[in-house]
């Protein structure tokens, strides 16, 4: 009943919806990367030959060129701000045992728990009261409170796996604080701050409608810049920007494998 | 010791720590963990006391009705943009579709989502694994507007799949600017999320159960419905609650996919701000939102627990 014709049978599906799941992932992807080469004016299939001119077309469009510097920008920042925040509070919430502590985890947890619509627009409203929209850094700011769990999330889950003991040996060996601190506490949960400030960044440059809410025509960013070039007629300068975030996201990838291993996703929490 | 072109090696950065030890010691008297602890957690509290101060901000505008002839709204407290949404039928039509969604695009994504993650971790190719990794990756870290930019070159009006179609003679339906196409952005935007919540529930299962009940004479169908998915249902739950909310509060997929006809909630409250003008009515809509979503996760969670969403505390 069981052994070959059983695990056969069990390898054929397994393997036909992952197949499935994988070329869903990947077509949106797959396509943007052909679309973006094409010579023509329009995206057609066949393509009217292959060429660089979006390429060369985009970056002389100042329009793009300044919100992607926009998107560094406010990326560096929401990423500058949140891996010491972050690191802090991950550190505390898992270690101090606080009267009110599951409270304190649920309120951490409640940028994920808003949504991101609302988010945005209570920090257009807030920000608008302090008169400080238009300029970029509070777009920053933004993206990092709304980003923050995913920070405190990775470093708390390295909390997790580091023995305390370690430190009380430390300073029992005559570390002061801030020493035992520094040497033993924080390589220990490296791999967790770079995963988490990876994380930080990319979303903050994917971040679309929060960004949308909190920036004006002075100070867009890309992603609002590619929705508001979204028009019936596609053309391929759309594409070419997109394979842009492509390029970003593989770097990503590769450096996250790199530092601390994709696998680190495998384990069970 | 290490440097010995001087005759006392005190490394610089000795003698840096010891003044920052000094310093921190002056600056914080404290020896107790627990106001460590505290000074610690501040900075993320103020962060995400942000978030709350403009929330709060917004309660206080949704009790306010706009004034029609100076566009501000009325000092005055009434509640009738909490009404306008009870009265006007179209809310409650939008509210419906966007729940519909909701349900739909989790049962969907759970169910493709589950044996990626279940091959993810159990196939035993390093290359496969990591190739699983990257495909899934890949998407997550492209943004939803980027993605669906790639879905309206495919399915478009002149898309490649409509000239694909005409090609071998048949008449392409619309593809897009519908809620199917809206409904399969959404899966596809979800699938990371859900698969990415599910493996750590498939981690913790151990092998040898799995094959214990093989080896008992169960085929792999029931071993599955039996023993894997029961075993992972926390990651099944933490993934549908996630997959949920994020369906029930998007905007970007029925903005871009659905083509004005198809609008979800998020799109409502976004048009109260920016096409009426009427902050009021939006805060109301807005608070409406997080209140129906707090009540389902809150339901969900009382049923079944957090599932793999449980942030663990300090070890017992």
């Amino acid at each position: 009943m069981n052994g070959v014709s059983g695990e056969r049978s069990k390898g054929i599906v397994l393997r036909s919806m992952v197949g499935l799941v994988v070329a869903m992932l990947s077509l949106p992807t797959v396509i943007v990367i052909g679309a973006s080469f094409t010579a023509g004016e329009i995206i057609r299939f066949p393509p009217d030959g292959l060429s660089l001119r979006w390429y060369s077309e985009l970056w002389q469009l100042d329009d793009f060129r300044q919100a992607l510097w926009r998107t560094f920008h406010v990326s560096i920042i929401c990423t500058l701000i949140s891996i010491p925040v972050g690191t802090l509070a991950a550190l505390a919430s898992v270690r101090t045992r606080f009267r009110f502590g599951g409270l304190v985890r649920i309120y951490l947890l409640l940028p994920f728990t808003i949504p991101l619509v609302v988010s945005g627009l209570s920090l257009m409203t807030l920000f608008g009261h302090a008169r400080i929209l238009g300029q970029l850094w509070p777009v920053g700011v933004g993206l990092c409170v709304i980003n923050l769990p995913f920070m405190i999330w990775s470093v708390s889950a390295s909390v997790n796996h580091l023995d305390p003991e370690l430190e009380n040996a430390a300073s029992s060996c005559g570390a002061p604080p801030v020493q035992a601190f520094l040497t033993v506490t924080l390589p220990a949960v490296a791999p967790g701050i770079i995963t988490g400030a990876l994380l930080m960044f990319i979303l903050a440059f994917n971040e679309f409608l929060v960004s949308l809410f909190l920036t004006d025509s002075r100070t867009v960013t890309l992603p609002v810049q590619i929705y508001n070039s979204i028009r019936s007629v596609i053309t391929p300068d759309l594409a070419a920007v997109s394979v842009l975030y492509i390029v970003i996201a593989v770097l990503a990838i590769w450096l996250l494998d790199r530092l601390v291993g994709l696998e680190i996703f495998l384990k069970s929490r | 010791m290490s440097d010995d072109r001087h005759p006392h090696p005190v490394p610089l950065a000795w003698r840096l720590l010891d003044r920052i030890e000094g310093l921190v010691a002056a600056l914080w008297p404290f020896r107790s963990g627990l106001a460590v602890g505290r000074a610690f957690l501040l900075p993320a509290v103020l962060l995400v006391g942000l978030l709350l101060a403009g929330l709060g901000i917004m309660l206080e505008h949704s009790m306010h009705e706009l004034s029609l002839a100076t566009y501000r709204l009325k000092p005055e407290y009434s509640a009738a943009n909490y009404l306008t949404f009870l009265e006007r039928p179209v809310y409650i039509h939008v509210l419906m579709r966007t729940l519909l969604a909701a349900v739909i695009v989790t049962l969907v994504t759970i169910t493709l989502a589950f044996p990626y993650a279940y091959v993810l971790v159990r196939t035993r190719s390093r290359s496969a694994r990591k190739f699983l990794l990257v495909a899934l990756f890949l998407p997550f870290f492209i943004g939803q507007v980027v993605r669906a930019y790639g879905w309206l070159i495919i399915l478009g009006k002149e898309g490649i799949l409509s000239t694909f179609l005409t090609r071998f003679g048949i008449d392409p339906p619309g593809m897009i600017y519908n809620y199917p196409a809206v409904i399969f952005g959404l899966i596809q935007y979800m699938l990371p999320f859900a698969i990415l919540l599910i493996v750590p529930a498939i981690t913790a299962i151990s092998e040898e159960v799995e094959l214990a009940s093989e080896g008992l004479g169960a085929r792999w169908p029931s071993t599955f419905r039996h023993v894997v998915l029961p075993m992972a249902s926390p990651g099944i739950v933490g993934a549908s609650v996630v997959v949920f909310t994020l369906t029930l509060t998007d905007f970007a997929m029925p903005e871009i996919l659905g083509g004005g006809k198809n609008d979800f909630i998020a799109n409502l409250i976004y048009d109260s701000f920016f096409q009426i003008s009427d902050p009021g009515l939006g805060s109301a809509l807005s608070i409406i939102l997080v209140a129906v979503g707090s009540i389902l996760v809150a339901g969900v969670f009382h049923l079944a627990g957090p599932g793999t969403l449980g942030v663990r505390g300090v070890r017992p």
